[in-house]
């Protein structure tokens, strides 16, 4: 008998959109079960309901065989249902074995009884091999780790099964590893896995069990050990795709963007980015590699004028850009797309039309004398929303009502819609789908070939070699490496330097870093 | 995409019916809740609940009391709204309608006063006074970091004070130890546009600043701004947007609507003078319009119309039977609360007409149900 069984489930959302439409769904006691889809069909929806967030318009949940509702998450956790978000719900300022009972505290009179409390939390990481410190605060830990707390709280609670959102999406490759090994051996302890992702090669490797949905539908489930990355990936789109970008030759003698001795020092004082020099030519895409933390971010960030720097110069287009303002230097032909869309690349609250014309308010095309010309802001929306096949009610839709790709897709139509001389891209695919990444790199390459310089950092190694025409690698805010993309650059190559283990010597990074 | 203007406008009437449906769903169950605390606290409860009802229109007058209310809570809710669309909290309308109010006091007891400028000038005057007031908490958040809520609140009561030991020492007064001003010269007065009603030019404003607070917010690129600011900071610098400009001029702005609202008080028919303490806590419950308005400033007076309408109800309620106006502060926090929660027709359908089969199910899936 399946553990869990989803039948027949509909969703529509107030505003009409129908996010499941007879979705099936059938989970088998101790398995690891993918559900993969693009952005949008639905699988968020799937397992908001599966947790009690959503309550569906139609269709049954059966747990063990009998019927369910639930109301609420609570309902949802009492029965054994255990979820981690894409966005972590921890507090940062707590410590990890805090997080972890927060709101089923082991009590001692009315008092927590922090040792066992410490005790428990450490029993669990230890038995399923999910390695963290239960003392220190959960701020101070890196995101694999936050990852493991929130399992791990799921697991404090009993959780039976496991719904993982994308758990992938925000892990460095070695962290990925570590974290199939806590899959697998919460597997072999009788726990059920729901794995949510967008990475094929991922699920190919660790699920059991693969359905896959696409716009808002059950299109099958498959066994993994009967499909391929190509048939998987024709299933979800519904067509063939590939992933692999077609670049042109480009003429890359212009240097249109560069830094000197650039320091940048973090509002805790601590130096982040420690004389970085670095050139980015029209019509080439220069990736930033490195592990997370190491200056790539706050590189991005002073070139785009959104971080004061402590020293160095920095030019766009043979203009002294370092006392620059934002809106200036995006008038040099500047662009920038940044790490995390919700936080900073829109305002959710707002239209799509007011999102797409945000950076644009000092442009007589959509303002004159103070006052908005909404007909043509409305008009450059619609032109957008077409050409960037952004899946929205209308312009004035507010953007949070949309999927995290279209979301995406918004920020990248906004920044790309006019040629930019200077692009600056942070985790473009972070979190993004199959489809949507395909057409995210094709957009960004599109721009390196029509003269774009781009400046490109990413977790996601592949990504940066696919596009990349160099690669630089950062440690500590320095550059320690420097390469010409080539087939034969491995991942396992930027490990070394990415980790500190290896440094180039001027010499050897010269050819590199014209 | 040629009908996706008619699905725009569909779906913004749908939120408008849904909005409003809640206000008044919220105002309904306010109301049950104040009519069973008026059962208890009153010896004739009907007829003090009746009154609460009624009392507003039972005369010429009253209406005037009603409308003059209405004028005054949509200008402090279009003040309020303002900031609250920037994400800005400052809670500086009070002091602000005291140091417009002063303003407009020493205009119209001026030399000025007496002559046909005294209201363009007493109005100019104080609302320079606001916005200079409500810049202070703005500038001291951009540059010091100071919260602007402390600021805006202590604010408010160094105006008060201000307003206070102005008017007992060195305002011009009928005679000593009275805490109100000479009466304005005629001049420096609005003019009753229903006579014998306090119905003045304040309704005029009143209807112009909800048309240009509008108009600024959804017509003007600084208004696209201020929202985009409210809506995502970090997004607005990242789009080259000034946010702390946007947030200090938002506050300033805010703070002439504030200096406005005191002249029209000292200024209007209701007293045509200064006194201390004349706003009487008015100026806050421009927070409570707001928040019930969602900070729509066309939403504004029709929110304003209604609660105005209670506000006044309970007044008179207070004077003509046994039970004290406070109770209408039972209604306006149930107001409150039920507005600003996420309250919808769902939890309702839910709390009357409980579907048998929802209820048992979580029964079966393991005593989840409370």
């Amino acid at each position: 008998m399946a553990l869990l069984e989803a039948i027949g489930i509909g969703k529509t959302y107030p505003g009409g959109v129908v996010a499941n439409d007879g979705v099936n769904l059938v989970i088998e006691p101790g398995e690891v079960h993918a559900v993969v889809g693009e952005n949008g069909a639905g699988k968020s929806t799937l397992m908001k309901i599966l947790f009690g967030i959503e309550q569906p318009n139609a269709g049954r949940l059966l747990l063990d065989g009998r019927e369910v509702h639930f109301a609420n998450p609570r309902e949802a956790i009492d029965a054994g249902i255990g979820m981690v978000f894409q966005h972590f719900s921890l507090v940062p300022t707590f410590s990890v074995y805090e997080n972890v009972v927060l709101g089923s505290e082991p009590r001692n009179g009315i008092r927590l009884d922090r040792q066992r409390a410490i005790a428990e939390v450490q029993e669990l990481s230890e038995r399923f091999r999910l390695k963290v410190d239960p003392l220190p605060p959960v701020r101070a830990l890196p995101v694999g780790q936050q990852q493991r707390v929130e399992i791990l709280k799921a697991l404090y609670r009993n959780a039976r099964i496991l719904i993982l959102d994308e758990p992938t999406a925000v892990l460095a490759p070695q962290e990925v590893q570590e974290l199939f090994v806590a899959i697998r051996s919460l597997v072999a302890q009788g726990k059920t896995v729901i794995f949510i992702a967008h990475k094929l090669p991922e699920v190919l490797e660790i699920s059991n069990t693969i359905t896959v949905m696409r716009q808002g539908k059950t299109v099958g489930q498959v066994k993994t050990s009967e499909v391929t990355e190509k048939s998987l990936a024709a299933m979800m789109v519904g067509r063939e795709v590939s992933l692999r970008v077609e670049r042109k030759q480009t003429d890359q003698s212009e240097c249109v963007a560069s830094v000197e001795g650039l320091r940048v020092v973090n509002a805790r004082g601590t130096e982040v980015v420690a004389g970085l020099d670095l050139n980015v030519h029209a019509g080439e895409i220069v990736g930033l590699v490195g592990v997370e933390g190491n200056g790539q971010a706050e590189t991005l960030e002073a070139i785009a004028g959104l971080r004061s720097i402590a020293e160095g110069t920095i030019t766009i287009a043979n203009e002294n850009a370092a006392s620059l303002s934002v809106l200036e230097r995006r008038g040099l032909g500047l662009a920038s797309i940044p790490e995390d869309r919700i936080a900073e690349g829109l305002a959710t609250g707002s239209s799509v039309a007011e999102n797409l014309v945000a950076t644009r308010l000092n442009d007589r095309r959509y303002v004159r004398n103070g006052l908005l010309d909404l007909k043509a802001i409305k008009a450059h929306a619609t032109k957008l929303i077409e050409q960037f096949s952004i899946r929205v009610g209308g312009p004035s839709y507010a953007v949070g009502t949309l999927s995290g790709g279209n979301m995406q897709k918004v920020v990248v139509a906004r920044e790309l819609c006019e040629q930019p001389k200077l692009l600056l891209v942070n985790q473009p695919t972070r979190g993004v789908d199959l489809g949507a990444t395909q057409f995210i790199w094709r957009t960004i390459t599109d721009a390196r070939d029509k003269g774009a310089a781009v400046l490109l950092s990413s977790a996601d190694l592949s990504e940066l070699l696919a596009l990349s025409d160099r690669l630089v690698v950062l440690y500590r805010g320095k550059i320690v490496a420097a390469f010409v993309n080539t087939p034969d650059l491995t991942p396992e190559t930027l490990g070394t330097y990415m980790l500190g283990l290896s440094t180039q010597t001027a010499d050897e990074m010269k050819a590199a870093l014209k | 995409m040629s009908n996706i203007p008619a699905i725009d406008r569909a779906s913004r009437w749908k939120t408008i019916r849904r909005e409003t449906l809640r206000a008044l769903a919220a105002l309904a169950i306010a109301l049950l809740v104040t009519f069973i605390v008026v059962l208890f606290t009153s010896k004739a409860p009907f007829e003090a609940f009746t009154q609460l009802l009624t009392a507003p229109v039972s005369r010429v007058r009253t209406v005037g009391l009603w409308i003059d209310d209405v004028v005054k809570l949509t200008i402090t809710g279009l003040a309020f709204s303002l900031v609250f669309q920037a994400r800005q909290f400052s809670m500086g309308v009070q002091g602000q309608v005291y140091i417009g109010a002063l303003a407009a006091t020493y205009v119209a007891l001026s030399p000025l006063g007496a002559t046909w400028a005294g209201i363009p000038l007493g109005i100019t005057a104080a609302m320079l006074a606001g916005a200079v007031y409500g810049f202070l908490p703005g500038i001291a958040k951009a540059k010091l970091g100071a919260n602007e809520i402390v600021s805006s609140l202590m604010l408010n009561y160094i105006a008060i004070e201000l307003c206070n030991f102005l008017v007992r020492t060195n305002l011009p007064k009928p005679q000593a130890g009275v805490l109100t001003t000479n009466d304005f010269p005629d001049s420096a007065v609005f003019p009753a546009l229903v006579a014998n009603t306090r119905i003045d030019l304040g309704l005029i404003f009143a209807l112009v600043a909800v048309v240009v607070v509008w108009f600024a917010l959804y017509r003007t690129s600084w208004g696209l701004k201020l929202r985009l600011v409210g809506h995502n900071a970090r997004f607005a610098e990242y789009s080259g947007i000034k946010a702390t400009f946007i947030m200090v001029s938002a506050m300033t702005a805010s703070g002439a609507l504030g200096g406005l609202l005191g002249s029209m008080f000292v200024q209007g028919q209701t007293y045509g003078k200064l006194t201390v303490l004349f706003e009487g806590g008015l100026a806050f419950e421009g927070i409570l319009v707001a928040i019930v308005a969602r900070s729509r400033p066309l939403a504004v007076p029709v929110v304003a119309l209604f609660y105005g309408y209670l506000r006044q109800g309970a007044q008179l309620m207070n004077i003509r039977t046994d039970v004290p106006a406070e109770v209408i502060g039972v209604v306006t926090a149930i107001i409150i609360l039920l507005v600003s929660s996420s309250f919808s027709f769902g939890f309702i359908k839910k709390l009357f007409n409980r579907d048998p089969a929802r209820v048992s199910a979580p029964v079966a899936a393991g005593g989840a149900a409370k």
